[in-house]
């Protein structure tokens, strides 16, 4: 009976099985792998000698890897705090209304993160061009110098985080949206009548109650715009001199550029174990169970 | 619940400016590529530029559907639909297994799911790793390479959707059907799929999302004028064409086509699916 019972239980994996051997062999495996790969000297796709942790303390001591992971935090950080707070203001507003307008602001706010990042580069790489743009068409006509947005250090820094934001946004609100429309209106009213003005809700019973929902928004973007480079890399590539080298797209020269897969396998653990970090904190927020 | 209180002139005004200049930041990007796509060259490079009231011309569309380009979005389609069928098929069984049935390491393998969620956002974490590892088993290059990877990418999620699906569902309804005869085949392959539309939906949507807007994986994982998605044949246009913005800006446009007609008939599936995983309160 009991073994009968065992082995019922063991049949039942066979449902999740397929799906998790997949799983299994794209996210597991290759993490493993690139660790052993960060111990060997790798040149061209060849394997050369054991190097134990050198390519790691290559990647930890280099400058030009330590000022793109320093650019890094500072544009995710940046973007990411852009878009939650203006997300968070645009779902407070929104969740007043009801109906097709509140739709049509969710849809409108949506778009820019439904269309690809390739595209998204492209275009906002037109509106920002030197003597073409619309954006410096703008510029003139409120009665300042043209900026050649691209090719100057701040600007170009600007416009990344810019265009990060502008992509995020829409998620952030629907995110934090979900989690006012969750709210028990019970609480909301029971305030009312105990007289709290709306900046009294809004702080004392609105902020707390989203809390979840407002850090796991910042915590998906966070990840989100720390690994993306197919922005960074449509819009700027990494230029003007390093301004918006982002780590990887650092990585991704080092790979596809230079071929020093050893040493890029080492910096893929580094950048893997920072968003590891910070997945942690998304488990903890978001109490996932069965 | 009703707010009968009217609103001041001036509430309102500085409301429909607003809702115009977030309207106008999010869709001016769209809008000016499909203007651009449509010019002569000639056009493109008048200053200052002309909105409206020109002679659209097809010319670029023509230029770039002629070299190419057509090739690139039959493929993406079909990494999209395979990733999407296997996706949804094995997410579903996954995802029924995770709520109907007990195993051992259940645990483990619903954390490994959920990990799975925020490192395929950021799949570029997972880029060189798996070029290493693939590129070593031999696996990079074929028709097969991007849908297997999209799948993986894409499943925790699908998981995730189909879980809150069933979860919906009462076990009641399985039972019932099992006591007037039904076999698990029938439960499984014609009782639950109606009743699961809205989260099969949700599911198919990000994942045709994900794939479809791909660009960096595959432009690592494939290469070649047979196998290219969409967004690495634009990618490529941006050195092949340079400065001619409107051949670039009529592939821009043909890669948003389908997906904002998909969000158009889909959107509130989207906006449900996206925060399904949202913690209540």
């Amino acid at each position: 009976m009991n073994r009968r019972g065992t082995l019922r239980r063991c049949a039942n994996s066979l449902y999740t099985l397929p799906a998790m051997i997949l799983l299994f062999m794209f996210l597991i495996v290759p993490l493993g792998y690139t660790v052993y790969c960060g111990m060997y000297q790798y040149k061209y796709m060849v394997r050369g000698n054991f190097m134990g942790l050198e390519n790691f303390i290559y990647c930890l001591t280099d400058e030009t890897i330590l000022s793109s992971f320093l650019t890094t935090f500072f544009i995710t950080f940046v973007a990411t705090a852009i878009a939650i707070v203006l997300g968070l203001l645009l779902a407070l507003w929104i969740d007043s209304r009801t109906g097709w307008f509140s739709y049509l602001i969710e849809m409108i706010g949506l778009i820019p993160w439904v269309i690809s990042m390739v595209v998204a580069g492209l275009l906002w790489r037109w509106l920002f061009h030197g003597d073409l743009g619309l954006f410096n068409v703008f510029v003139k006509a409120i009665g300042l110098d043209p900026v050649n947005v691209i090719q100057q250090k701040v600007p170009a820094v600007t416009a990344l985080i810019f265009v990060m934001s502008w992509r995020t946004i829409g998620y952030a609100m629907i995110m934090i949206l979900a989690g006012l429309k969750g709210l028990d209106h019970t609480l909301l009213e029971a305030a009312k009548v105990d007289g709290a003005s709306p900046l009294q809700t809004l702080l004392r019973i609105k902020l707390p109650l989203i809390k979840s929902s407002v850090l796991l928004s910042t915590i998906v973007l966070t990840v989100s715009n720390f690994t993306n480079n197919t922005v960074p890399k449509v819009l700027t590539n990494g230029g003007p001199l390093d301004a918006t080298n982002v780590i990887t797209l650092q990585q991704y020269n080092m790979s596809f550029t230079y071929y020093e897969f050893g040493r890029s396998s080492a910096l893929s653990v580094l950048v893997m174990i920072v968003t590891v970090i910070i997945i942690a904190c998304y488990m903890k927020v978001a109490r996932y169970e069965l | 619940m009703n707010r009968l209180k009217p609103r001041s002139k001036a509430a309102w005004t500085f409301e429909f400016l607003f809702v115009l200049f977030f309207g106008v930041l999010n869709l001016v990007p769209i809008f000016w590529g499909l203007i651009t796509s449509l010019k002569t060259p000639n056009l493109i490079n008048t200053m200052p530029p002309v909105i409206f009231g020109f002679t659209p011309t097809m010319d670029h569309y023509v230029r770039v559907l002629s070299s190419g380009f057509f090739k690139c979005i039959v493929n993406t389609f079909m990494y999209a639909i395979i990733s999407i069928i296997a996706g949804v098929v094995l997410g579903y069984f996954a995802a029924y297994g995770f709520v109907r049935r007990e195993f051992p390491l259940k645990k483990l393998f619903f954390f490994i799911v959920v990990v799975g969620i925020p490192l395929s956002t950021g799949s570029s974490v997972l880029l060189i790793p798996n070029y290493m590892y693939l590129l070593n088993i031999k696996m990079t290059n074929h028709w097969y390479t991007m849908p297997l990877i999209y799948t993986a990418y894409h499943l925790p999620m699908a998981i995730w959707q189909l879980i809150a699906g069933i979860k919906g569902i009462p076990s009641e309804l399985e039972e019932a059907a099992c006591i007037d005869g039904a076999n698990q085949g029938y439960v499984l392959g014609r009782l639950l799929p109606p009743l699961l539309l809205p989260s099969v939906a949700a599911a198919a949507l990000l994942i045709f999302i994900g794939a479809w807007n791909d660009y960096i994986t595959a432009s690592v994982m494939v290469g070649g004028n047979d196998l290219k998605n969409i967004q690495m044949a634009i990618y490529d246009y941006m050195g092949y064409f340079g400065q001619e913005w409107g051949p670039l800006t009529a592939s821009a446009t043909c890669a948003i086509i389908p997906i904002l007609l998909v969000f158009t008939f889909l959107g509130r599936q989207l906006v449900s699916g996206l925060t399904a995983g949202a913690v209540k309160g």
